[in-house]
């Protein structure tokens, strides 16, 4: 009730000038009436008031002409012996002359004639002229009305005497007629004047009306025009919203009707067109299943009553994330994840109304999905890593391929089998014979998993074998154990490549050989550390070289030479681009002298290994980049593309120095491109290994028995870690 | 997918050949193929899977064999859009048959036909798929089921 009122006391707010001004129209309107009324009253009066006045002049002629017939008769013989016709005639006389008093009288103020309708309005007394002449007439009449009174009661045979009539009546008639005329002719001034008066009144009544009626016109004309152009407004903000919102958004009605308007985004978000008005549970209906449907409906249902909480069964919600498919053309199935939510739309207190939000969480589901299967897949490969960093990489290594054969054999065996009998059972025989020998392997390499799924294969094999005929259906159990240790396999092969990015940066640091004093005051170990502190002086560095390993003056010549120039070159490498001044060093942490340490070991798998490891600043690949595009070698786009990888593999490439002068050091880039040629020729392979301001390790491995090759080293490893 | 599940795709579509000409295909040995190696016929009916696991199950048959099955129910109009529609319903068979077994863990698409070598159609790259060939009046068809 008081809403109510409240809504009414708003509207007339919203509308109180119109109101003010149409019962201002009103009222002029009543006043115009009104005056038309009192106008047409007072003419009305008025005309009595002259009418009377005009009878004034028409009685004076009567009077006049009456007695002069009577004077005529009396003169002319022709009057009536019985003096009957004379009688009558006086008696008129005597009636225009008590009419003519009567009116006189009723001008003074005297009762009312009975002929008048109403009282008079206008009598000459208000006006100083009209009472002057009908002072006037009044004086003028006196006289003759004292003469027609005294023919008063004739009597019969007698000869009316009006000479003494006539007499007074000759002089003054006209005088009286025009005294009457004066007078009428006052009236009906003043009658016109005083109509004019009100028609004036009135018409400045109308035109206040009408000025009144324009400015409503005005007024309202305006106010509806604003009040469009805010609904215009209102509207437009709403289209654009809905336009442009990311979001399904529209309103439920408590039939389960959509509102007239829905965001634009609705339809592609839930993938089917969604038009306003429509039904809502028939839309979702093909999206979901039965028993979310029904779900759907209690919810919704639940919350259109206003005495549940809403927050309390907004975990209700059953389309909070529903999976709707989409089939594009190719046949594959597109997945996506919907949120739908409700929200009360409330008047007073009463649920009018569920704002509906239709959200595409896809992409947060799936990465939550891809986020849970990262976490078990982790948790997976930690279990089966600790295994293959156990186990010996040459193993592992055919463990898996002779797997990987094996399940390809049998596989094959599956394809080949003959429609009719199925795998024969001496192509049984040979799956189990793989299956055992791949159980046997993964167990030395202690893959529990591996083995066991090797295991229950075997056993399906075997259930296999004791059957005289093999249908299609007894092979299914099989294909399924083979795709099982396919995906086991592939599983192995994806931790190990995982652990080869780590392992690319640790195996580089080969097992250090045992420190021999002896070795290390070798006359070659002399002249390395000889050539790094020239070197070192040379360029204001402090380096110190450290070596540990086999003698290398007991490798065969081509080998030691090998050795030695590459280990020149990687000294002057360091010493170069490496190793940072003192005090650069000292900045870092570092001690003030560089470390060059250098290992050779003979692997006893008739290769030898030379290690050689400086602490100085590592590879910077933006250097590189920069040398390569300086040198020509790249153009700034393809340089750009390269990774630090790429980029730290050109160090091997002729021609590319990261030093902008060429001095009798380096500059010219032909040291690594000519270590790496060496040992190319020498059928052996280099790897590099390097971390950005923390060190740079080269690792050779060269035959011990040479057999020069004309084909390239194996590609270069390069780890950044 | 285990044997059983694979095993009610071969049940749906022996069932449908049975109802259709008394007569169920020939299911030979179930072995596995590389996505990029799996056989496409003249016209194949693909059904997506999505949800739990994710990938498509067809059938994929010759012309013969659909212009025979055809012939069979008594259809004489063996025009190309008789044989789409034809490995269409199969496919439909296997979609309707399969959400009423497997529930709500697949969600199983409704099916769409490609015809000839339907290099369209988008199979899981990671995982090896089954293939399980089908014979029938000696006409060739497979179903693969192909998962992730």
């Amino acid at each position: 009730m008081e809403g109510a009122y409240a809504m009414l006391k708003l509207g007339l707010g919203k509308y109180r000038s119109i109101v003010v001004l149409i019962t201002l129209f009103l009222v002029f309107d009543v006043g115009v009436l009104g005056m038309t009324f009192v106008i047409s009253r007072q003419l009305t009066a008025d005309a009595i008031s002259i009418n009377l006045a005009g009878q004034h002049r028409y009685l004076v002629q009567k009077l006049a002409k009456t007695a002069l017939l009577i004077d005529q008769d009396a003169t002319q013989g022709t009057f009536d012996s019985s003096g009957r016709s004379s009688l009558n005639e006086v008696k008129d006389l005597i009636a225009t002359a008590d009419r003519f008093n009567a009116i006189i009288n009723t001008f003074d103020g005297g009762a009312k004639l009975p002929d008048m309708t109403e009282e008079l309005a206008l009598t000459p007394s208000q006006d100083e002229q009209a009472a002057a002449m009908f002072a006037l007439v009044k004086d003028l009449w006196a006289p003759i009305n004292s003469e027609v009174q005294s023919l008063n009661q004739p009597k019969d045979g007698h000869r009316p005497d009006v000479g003494p009539l006539l007499q007074v009546l000759i002089p003054s008639n006209l005088n009286l007629l025009a005294s009457s005329h004066l007078l009428t002719s006052r009236l009906e001034a003043l009658s016109a004047a005083k109509a004019a008066r009100l028609r004036g009144g009135q018409m400045a009544g109308m035109a206040a009306a009408l000025i009144n009626f324009a400015f409503i016109l005005y007024s309202f004309l305006g106010q509806l025009r604003k009040s469009d152009q805010a609904v215009e407004r209102a509207q437009r903000e709403t289209e654009d919203i809905l336009r442009t919102t990311q979001e399904g958004l529209f309103l439920l009605d408590p039939d389960f009707r959509m509102g007239s308007q829905t965001s634009h985004a609705l339809s592609r978000i839930i993938g089917v067109e969604a038009k306003g008005g429509e039904n809502f549970l028939d839309l979702l209906k093909p999206l979901v299943t039965p028993k979310t449907y029904d779900t759907t409906k209690e919810y919704i249902e639940l919350l259109l009553r206003h005495d549940v909480k809403e927050k309390l069964v907004a975990s209700l919600n059953p389309l909070d994330c529903i999976e709707i498919s989409a089939v594009r053309p190719s046949g594959a199935v597109e997945s996506r994840f919907l949120q739908i939510r409700f929200n009360r739309v409330l008047q007073g207190n009463k649920v009018t109304h569920l704002l509906v939000t239709v959200n595409d969480i896809t992409r947060r589901v799936k990465l939550e999905r891809e986020l849970k299967d990262s976490e078990r897949r982790v948790q997976d490969q930690m279990g089966m890593m600790v295994n293959i960093l156990q186990a010996d990489p040459r193993q592992l290594q055919d463990f898996l391929r002779a797997a990987s054969d094996g399940l390809n054999q049998i596989n094959e065996d599956l394809r080949t089998a003959s429609p009719t009998t199925g795998v024969s059972t001496p192509r049984v025989d040979a799956m189990m014979r793989i299956a055992h020998r791949l159980k046997g392997d993964a167990a030395a390499l202690q893959l529990e998993a591996v083995s066991q799924s090797l295991h229950a294969f075997e056993n399906v094999l075997q259930e296999l074998r004791v059957l005289t005929r093999r249908s299609s259906e007894d092979l299914l159990p099989v294909a399924v154990r083979v795709k099982g240790l396919y995906a086991e396999i592939a599983a192995i092969q994806d931790v190990i490549a995982r652990i080869g990015q780590v392992r690319g940066v640790v195996s580089v640091e080969p097992p250090k050989p045992p420190h021999d004093p002896e070795v290390a005051a070798l006359a070659f170990v002399r002249q390395w550390r000889s050539f790094a502190q020239q070197l070192a002086q040379r360029h204001e560095k402090a380096v110190e070289l450290s070596y540990q390993g086999i003698d290398v003056e007991q490798l065969s010549p081509q080998l030691r030479d090998a050795v030695n120039t590459a280990v020149n070159q990687f000294i002057r490498n360091a010493v170069v681009h490496g190793v940072e001044k003192p005090a650069d060093r000292k900045m870092r942490g570092k001690s003030e002298a560089g470390r060059l340490s250098v290992y050779v070991s003979d692997q006893g798998d008739g290769t030898i290994e030379l290690s050689f490891r400086d602490d100085g600043r590592g590879i910077n690949p933006e250097k590189i980049r920069a040398a390569a595009i300086r040198s020509g070698r790249l153009s700034p786009e393809a340089a750009k593309a390269f990774d630090a990888r790429q980029l730290t593999l050109m160090i091997f490439e002729p021609g590319l120095s990261t030093r902008e002068h060429v001095d009798e050091d380096a500059g010219r880039g032909v040291g690594l491109d000519a270590v790496k040629d060496l040992i190319t020729r020498l059928g052996g392979r280099i790897r590099i290994g390097t971390t950005s301001g923390e060190y740079c390790h080269f690792r050779v491995q060269l035959p011990v028995k040479v057999e020069p090759r004309d084909d390239h080293i194996d590609a270069p490893i390069k780890e950044v870690a | 997918m285990d044997e059983q599940q694979l095993r009610v795709f071969i049940d749906i579509v022996s069932q449908y050949f049975e109802r259709q000409t008394g007569k169920a295909p020939e299911v030979g040995s179930p072995y596995l193929g590389d996505a990029s190696a799996l056989p496409i016929y003249d016209f194949t009916g693909v059904i997506g899977i999505s949800g739990e696991r994710q990938g498509c199950v067809y059938v994929t048959a010759h012309r013969d064999l659909l212009r025979q099955l055809l012939l069979h129910v008594g259809e004489a109009d063996v025009s190309d859009t008789n044989l789409c529609d034809l490995v269409g319903e199969v496919a439909n068979t296997i979609s309707g048959n399969a959400r009423r077994y497997f529930g709500p863990d697949f969600m199983i698409s409704v099916p769409v036909v490609v015809s000839g070598n339907a290099r369209a159609i988008q199979v899981p790259r990671s995982v090896k798929a089954y293939i399980l060939p089908l014979r029938w009046h000696k006409f060739e068809a497979a179903l693969v089921v192909s998962l992730q």
